[in-house]
């Protein structure tokens, strides 16, 4: 519909044209026609009136008005009149046929000719119209007469050819500029509309909610949606405008976030790698860095397979892909020998995942596990140590027993030895189930006194006994430096014993065969104080501070070689502890250790 | 009897060593003791005995090194070796799997029974 009315409004601008054209040549064409008819009607007249009046009269006067009539165009003349000096007329032709609707004086208008004078008028029903033109013919400077000149003046024609020749030349002028006008319009909106298209595109693209409804390539509704467009397009760039501020703030808070990861990243004492689905590390924290020598400017936003050379961790990382596990992966252990000698690492991976379950990347640990697989070790190795410490009394009580009952101890003194040999070794292993029982109950917590009061002598003899065959054998002799008045002791007397025993034990145990243990016990007014001290060869510098930790055996080759369970010294130390007391050691390389114990006092003496 | 067959007790235990050599004698084995793996290593290398038993966990060298020790020289002329332990784990057990003539056994073990394991040995000749 709206195509047609554009149609319609150029096919009127078309008409419209050609009228106005028409109408203005109408008008000059009517200008030059009057001029040229004054023109003439001035020319004839003046010549006529040239002419005295007598010329008019008699058959010069017919002969003059003829040569004039020949003259002008047959269709020109209407009529000539010649008045005489009172009016009458001299001579005429045409003006017969004409006479009743000529005037009969001259209306004149001045033509500024002078003398000149014209009139216009219509001719009753004939429909001939005339313009006469009129001048005085003056003899001797008086007026002697007037000539009268009537042209027929030409009907007035919309379409004659000369015009319809103009007008047709004037139509396709006018039919080419609009064509013209037609197709640069066009152009320009096919210009406008793929303009606007791309706009709409960019509007959709950016929310289509708003999209206007582009409805094709006519002038309105392309200048419609243009102005619809350049509207969203100015709510969109005030949009995002305010989008860019959100944005902005949000990068600030971000980047504070950021910096925030990063500062507890650094904070842990634990190496961190933060990969993300590419393997690309996104962060790395200064604990990692370290361990590898490396700088956080070199790592970042690079594949860890380029920039970490280290084979154990890219072993493993390659082996959680393989197993698709990034989530609990397992873990690896190794070790970054050039930056901390003797330590080791445990690798583990984790996963990261976003708001809606998705991995996007994974967090690499790497955490120091020296101390737990030293206390792995340590507890592997006291198994391993108590382990035997059993089955090695049990075995020769087991096979004592064995060659007893099958007769093959014949001889009374050997079935003796073996009689004995059970008998230690069950003591053996009772102490040794004593002691694990109470580090159990150490461990727990659990471990009480039974206080009473103790005599400290028994206690003394009690001890001495427990490790008289073990010294005997080996030929060793116990010095004993034992006070007159033993003093009295408040507490529990067996846990008493496994501590002295333990001590006694160590010192018979470390000093080598046909050497001297010394014991002694005194009182310093507060205390009790029991003293061991042998002539083994000491104890190394570095053990000093572990030797009362619980499971603790030194690394000392002539510690190792020794049968033991790590135990003896700890249970010691917590037993002297929970009697108030105290226990210390001193010991230099070569000249044995010397153990003192100190164990608050009761009043009560024995004499 | 046992035809004068050579036994090396190795271990850090008196009375282990004492019962073992006992048992061993009473068969008329010829029968020599070591208290620890490197006193061990020696008597095998000067006196290449038939059969070594072993504890495991001893001073100065223990069973299992002992054992590594003695393999080239089990090449010329093998012999039984009983390497006695508390537990058997599999990692021993494997271990034992790549020794030559190598057996384990734990304690508490039986004289009698670690006398037959070296009687089987030498296929029942020795009894």
């Amino acid at each position: 519909m709206k195509s047609r009315r554009i149609y319609l409004a150029l096919l009127a601008f078309f008409f419209f044209g050609i009228a106005v054209f028409g109408g203005v040549l109408t008008t000059q064409e009517k200008k030059r026609q009057q001029e040229k008819l004054v023109n003439e009607g001035n020319y004839l007249a003046s010549l006529i009136s040239l002419h005295p009046i007598a010329d008019f009269t008699g058959e010069k006067g017919n002969y003059i008005l003829r040569t004039i009539r020949e003259y002008i165009a047959p269709g020109g003349l209407a009529y000539c009149i010649i008045h005489g000096r009172s009016g009458e007329v001299l001579a005429s032709f045409g003006g017969r046929d004409l006479v009743s609707g000529i005037p009969g004086e001259v209306r004149t208008r001045s033509l500024y000719t002078p003398g000149l004078t014209t009139q216009a008028f219509s001719v009753g029903d004939t429909g001939l119209r005339i313009q006469e033109f009129s001048k005085p013919i003056y003899e001797n400077g008086q007026r002697s007469g007037t000539v009268r000149l009537g042209f027929n003046l030409p009907a007035p024609s919309l379409l004659s050819p000369e015009r319809v020749e103009l007008l047709g030349i004037v139509a396709f002028f006018i039919f080419t500029i609009s064509l013209v006008i037609y197709y640069t319009v066009t152009l320009a909106l096919r210009r406008l509309n793929h303009l606007s298209l791309s706009m709409r595109t960019s509007l959709l693209e950016s929310d289509p909610v708003k999209m206007p409804s582009g409805k094709g390539a006519r002038i309105d509704y392309v200048i419609r949606d243009f102005e619809q467009s350049l509207r969203l397009l100015k709510e969109r760039i005030s949009e995002i405008e305010t989008s860019n501020m959100e944005l902005e703030t949000r990068a600030g808070v971000t980047a504070f976030y950021e910096n925030q990861i990063t500062n507890i990243l650094d904070s842990m004492k634990l190496g961190i790698i933060i990969l993300d689905s590419q393997d690309n590390i996104m962060n790395i924290n200064v604990y990692m860095l370290a361990l590898i020598n490396g700088k956080r400017e070199d790592m970042l936003d690079r594949p860890i397979g380029e920039v970490l050379g280290h084979e154990d961790v890219l072993a493993f990382l390659a082996r959680c892909e393989g197993e698709g596990k990034a989530v609990g992966g397992g873990s690896v252990e190794t070790t970054f020998p050039d930056v901390v000698p003797g330590h080791i690492f445990q690798v583990s991976s984790s996963a990261l995942k976003d708001g809606d379950g998705s991995v996007i990347g994974r967090m690499l640990l790497v955490d120091d596990i020296t101390n737990e697989k030293l206390a792995e070790r340590a507890q592997q190795e006291f198994v391993a140590h108590v382990t035997h410490e059993l089955y090695t009394p049990l075995t020769t009580i087991k096979s004592y027993n064995e060659m007893l009952m099958a007769g093959e101890v014949r001889d009374d003194e050997t079935q003796k030895e073996f009689f004995n040999t059970i008998m230690d070794e069950t003591d053996r292993l009772q102490r040794l189930i004593e002691n694990l029982l109470n580090i159990s109950k150490i461990e727990m917590g659990g471990l009480t006194l039974n206080r009473d009061l103790v005599r400290s002598d028994w206690l003394v003899n009690d001890c001495l006994a427990a490790v008289e065959t073990a010294a005997r054998k080996k030929r060793i002799t116990i010095e004993k430096a034992l006070p007159d008045n033993y003093p009295s002791l408040y507490g529990d007397k067996d846990l008493l014993k496994v501590a002295i025993i333990n001590l006694l034990g160590n010192a018979v145990k470390y000093t080598p065969e046909a050497g001297k243990v010394s014991f002694g016990l005194s009182d310093d007014g507060d205390a009790a104080v029991f003293e061991v001290a042998d002539t083994g060869y000491g104890i190394r510098e570095e053990d000093l501070p572990h030797i009362f930790d619980k499971f603790y055996r030194s690394e000392d080759p002539r510690v190792k070689e020794q049968t033991g369970s790590g135990l003896g010294l700890g249970i010691t130390s917590e037993i002297i502890h929970l009697h108030g007391g105290e226990i210390g050691v001193r010991s230099e390389p070569g000249r044995g250790a010397h153990f003192s114990v100190r164990i608050p006092k009761e009043d009560y003496q024995i004499g | 009897m046992a035809d004068g067959k050579r036994v090396l007790v190795i271990d850090d235990e008196g009375p282990i060593r004492r019962v073992i050599e006992m048992k061993f004698k009473n068969r008329g084995y010829q029968v020599m003791t070591a208290t620890n793996g490197e006193e061990g290593l020696g008597l095998i290398r000067e006196h290449r005995p038939d059969v070594v038993i072993t504890d495991i966990m001893m001073p100065k060298l223990d069973g299992k090194s002992l054992c590594e020790q003695t393999e080239g020289l089990k090449e010329e002329r093998s012999f039984l070796t009983i390497v006695i332990t508390c537990r058997i784990s599999p990692e021993e057990r494997s271990w034992t799997g790549r020794m030559r003539d190598t057996v384990l056994m734990e304690k508490p073990f039986s004289p009698s029974r670690l006398l037959e394991r070296v009687e089987q040995y030498f296929g029942g000749d020795a009894c």
